[in-house]
């Protein structure tokens, strides 16, 4: 580690971003009232307009990224993924009518292989987004099995279940050295350097102090975001391509905020709602015949039917709400608070890389979204 | 200089050039004559059609250029803004690959198509569906599924299946008799089970079940018939089958819209418990039309199975919402068991001897 820091970077790999906050709180929440409107099919392109704007608005070594994707590759991509989902499930469903004939609940175990499918699909999905990265025109792509990876991922995962959670840091840096080793950018190869004892030295007391956070609410948002910032800056430090580091130094404390300010947000729109249903309950009794003491006995109160589809729209706005902070504090914020704290070593590596590589189909972001999984 | 003659009036402007083959940054010189001529160090690069020139995503303050006759990721940044101007002036054609407004209506419009399908699909389509699929399936299959769901019962409710010998013959004559005037076939199977809860149900293959609690609370054979009559007329139509697919198929549907908008689950569920609900009800309705049925052709009355009902559940009006409700208000199954009473014209189906027997079925044991 030291020996690489005598060496001077040839260039200084700053990376920055120059998104402007407003244009990404215009685009969320358009984007989320536009979901409202096409009951969730503006997915595919709400996603793909966020990470058009994430991408082309963060430079490294002076040039920005460039986020080829679009949002017609991913409806296609979910289209496919039904038509695999579909029968998968059906010979599921058989499966396990018949496991349970011999047991009752026997069929439990067959979930594990929606969680091989599961892997299999974030595996897939971060192929795809790869592809359309673009530095430099030039593209990043991936090789490697999603089933390979799966199948690590599932045996990994069952090591960090005997453990209770204790065999985390390893995993991810198994899965990690596997997904970057088949990671290309043009001809240079990934690769990860991140070691398992480093992120373990860096919180092993957030694993003790898991169980607490459990039942101590306060602690628990503490204690994530914590764990968060040391998986961002270990992650961030270990990756490689060829002779390009990358580096974070990305203190412990550097998400709390952003949880704190989420959970803020939930509890005043929480407020706004209640307020709200208050409002739509007292001007519905106002408008009905019955005297107001019987119109709040709970058995009136809760069979009006205008009530109800006031407290769904009111509901509606609500979640819409919280989705925009979401995107807003946990996927921009976020991204600007860890690119700020990231450096590139070595950037004369990537100085002239040939372009290689073919574009992956959005399947498995598809799968991704009809099993609802998430990951990179 | 090797250029053209056009090249001595128009200055050379700066920019920042990739060719889609390496990721060399090359500092480049345009020149605006026919074509975008791209040259570094007096040697020409690329020349681009200003038709063919496309813009590609950049931060603000670049802009980043695309053409569709060069290698797909070959990219010409300019940062100066009157370079840029003059350039955006003569490609006339730099947006059309850009998602715009255009295209954001084009989403709406086929999203409401496909709602719209998708809840015409759930309202007619998979009820027929499910209609015409039934009959399809294999007896053996829906036998396997009643075992699976036997299988679970009887963990759940400890297997204490009641069977004291006169309970059981008891019990035995007055399923048969319902289930021939049914029109069933010697197939279904029924019993007792041993539970404080008041309710009886039909599995899928032909199997029905008796919970002692609700026993308890009858006071007459004429009750429990009924009771039994209904689920009887489950199997019969094989509700549970056409349950499994109408509700497999609304899910999967309702699934469809909302993906993955945090709080959405909600959403789905009411929508789903909406339509569900009035399914189930309808079949309810259907199953007590069989009891009604059967009750007539043995000469006795289905009042009873709906006073027995009352008095498990009371007024369901006050409490709950009927569009939400899975069955009809018992109230309003009383009403149609008392408008379809008639005087009775057969012989009580279980001797007084025989009904004391089977209200004590969990008692005795043997």
């Amino acid at each position: 580690m030291n020996q690489m820091a005598v060496v001077p970077p040839a260039l200084p790999g700053s990376v920055s971003f120059s998104g402007k906050r407003g244009d990404f709180r215009a685009l969320v929440t358009r984007g989320a009232l536009l979901e409202l409107v096409t009951v969730g099919f503006y997915r595919f392109w709400l996603t793909t307009d966020i990470r058009r704007h994430l991408w082309s608005d963060t430079t490294v070594d002076d040039d920005a990224f460039e986020y080829t994707g679009r949002g017609k590759e991913l409806l296609i991509g979910f289209l496919f993924a039904l038509a695999i989902i579909v029968p998968v499930y059906l010979a599921y469903f058989l499966i396990s009518v018949e496991a349970a004939r011999f047991k009752a609940f026997a069929s439990f175990p067959l979930l594990a292989f929606f969680y091989l499918f599961g892997q299999f699909a974030i595996y897939r999905a971060r192929r795809y987004r790869l592809t359309r990265t673009v530095w430099r025109g030039v593209r990043f792509w991936m090789t490697g099995s999603g089933w390979a990876y799966a199948a690590y991922a599932a045996l990994w995962g069952v090591l960090v279940g005997l453990t209770l959670g204790l065999m985390l840091p390893w995993r991810e840096a198994a899965l990690e050295r596997y997904k970057m080793r088949h990671t290309h950018y043009g001809d240079l190869q990934g690769s990860f350097e991140g070691r398992g004892w480093d992120f373990f030295k860096r919180g092993w007391w957030l694993w003790l102090l898991a169980p607490v956070a459990l039942y101590v609410f306060p602690l628990a948002p503490f204690v994530y975001a914590a764990f968060k910032a040391v998986e961002w800056r270990w992650w961030l430090s270990g990756m490689r391509f060829g002779g390009v580091r990358l580096e974070s130094t990305l203190p412990r404390g550097a998400l709390i905020g952003l949880y704190w300010k989420v959970i803020g947000w939930i509890v005043l729109l929480a407020l706004a709602f209640v307020v709200y249903l208050a409002i739509c309950a007292g001007l519905v009794a106002s408008m009905s015949a019955a005297p107001l003491n019987q119109f709040f006995a709970p058995q009136v109160f809760l069979k009006s039917i205008p009530l109800l589809v006031l407290a769904g729209i009111g509901y509606l706005a609500f979640a819409l709400a919280i989705n925009v902070v979401i995107r807003i504090y946990l996927l921009r914020d976020l991204w600007v608070r860890v690119l700020a704290s990231t450096n590139v070593h070595g950037m004369e590596a990537a100085a002239n890389v040939s372009a290689k590589g073919e574009l992956a189909s959005a399947l498995g972001e598809g799968i991704a979204d009809g099993l609802d999984v998430a990951g990179f | 200089m090797i250029s053209g003659p056009e090249h001595e009036t128009a200055p050379l402007r700066p920019a920042v050039f990739f060719d889609g083959m390496s990721s060399r940054r090359r500092t480049v010189a345009l020149a605006f004559g026919d074509q975008l001529e791209i040259s570094e160090d007096e040697r020409p690069l690329a020349a681009w059609d200003y038709a063919d020139i496309r813009r590609a995503d950049s931060p603000s303050g670049t802009l980043r250029l695309t053409c569709l006759t060069a290698p797909a990721l070959a990219r010409l940044e300019i940062r100066d803004a009157a370079v840029a101007a003059e350039l955006t002036s003569r490609c006339t054609r730099l947006d059309e690959n850009m998602p715009g407004r255009h295209g954001t209506t084009k989403i709406v419009g086929w999203s409401l198509a496909a709602t719209v399908s998708i809840v015409a699909v759930v309202l007619f389509g998979v009820p027929l569906a499910a209609d015409r699929l039934t009959p399809l399936v294999p007896q053996a299959l829906e036998q396997r599924l009643g075992e699976v769901a036997d299988g679970q019962v009887k963990v759940i409710f400890g297997n204490q299946v009641c069977s004291s010998t006169a309970g059981q013959q008891a019990f035995a004559k007055l399923v048969n008799v319902l289930r021939e005037t049914a029109g069933l076939d010697t197939s279904v199977q029924s019993a007792v089970l041993s539970s404080p809860i008041a309710n009886a149900f039909a599995l899928p293959g032909g199997k029905v079940y008796l919970f002692s609690g609700l026993l308890a609370k009858a006071e007459n054979s004429d009750e429990i018939a009924g009771i039994l009559a209904h689920e009887l007329g489950h199997l019969k139509h094989r509700d549970n089958m056409r349950g499994l697919i109408y509700n497999g198929g609304t899910s999967f549907l309702i699934g469809l819209l909302f993906g993955d908008i945090t709080g959405s689950g909600a959403l789905i569920f009411a929508s789903r418990s909406l339509v569900t609900a009035s399914y189930s009800r309808e079949a309810e309705q259907n199953a007590d039309s069989v009891a009604i049925d059967v009750m007539h052709r043995l000469g006795r009355s289905p009042k009873p199975m709906g006073q027995l009902m009352f008095r498990v559940t009371g007024k369901e009006g006050d409490r709950s919402l009927s569009i939400l409700s899975n069955h009809p208000l018992t109230e309003d199954r009383l009403k149609r068991m008392t408008e379809e009473d008639r005087p009775l014209g057969g012989p009580p189906l279980l001797t007084a001897a025989e009904w004391a027997s089977l209200k004590a079925i969990c008692s005795v044991k043997n």
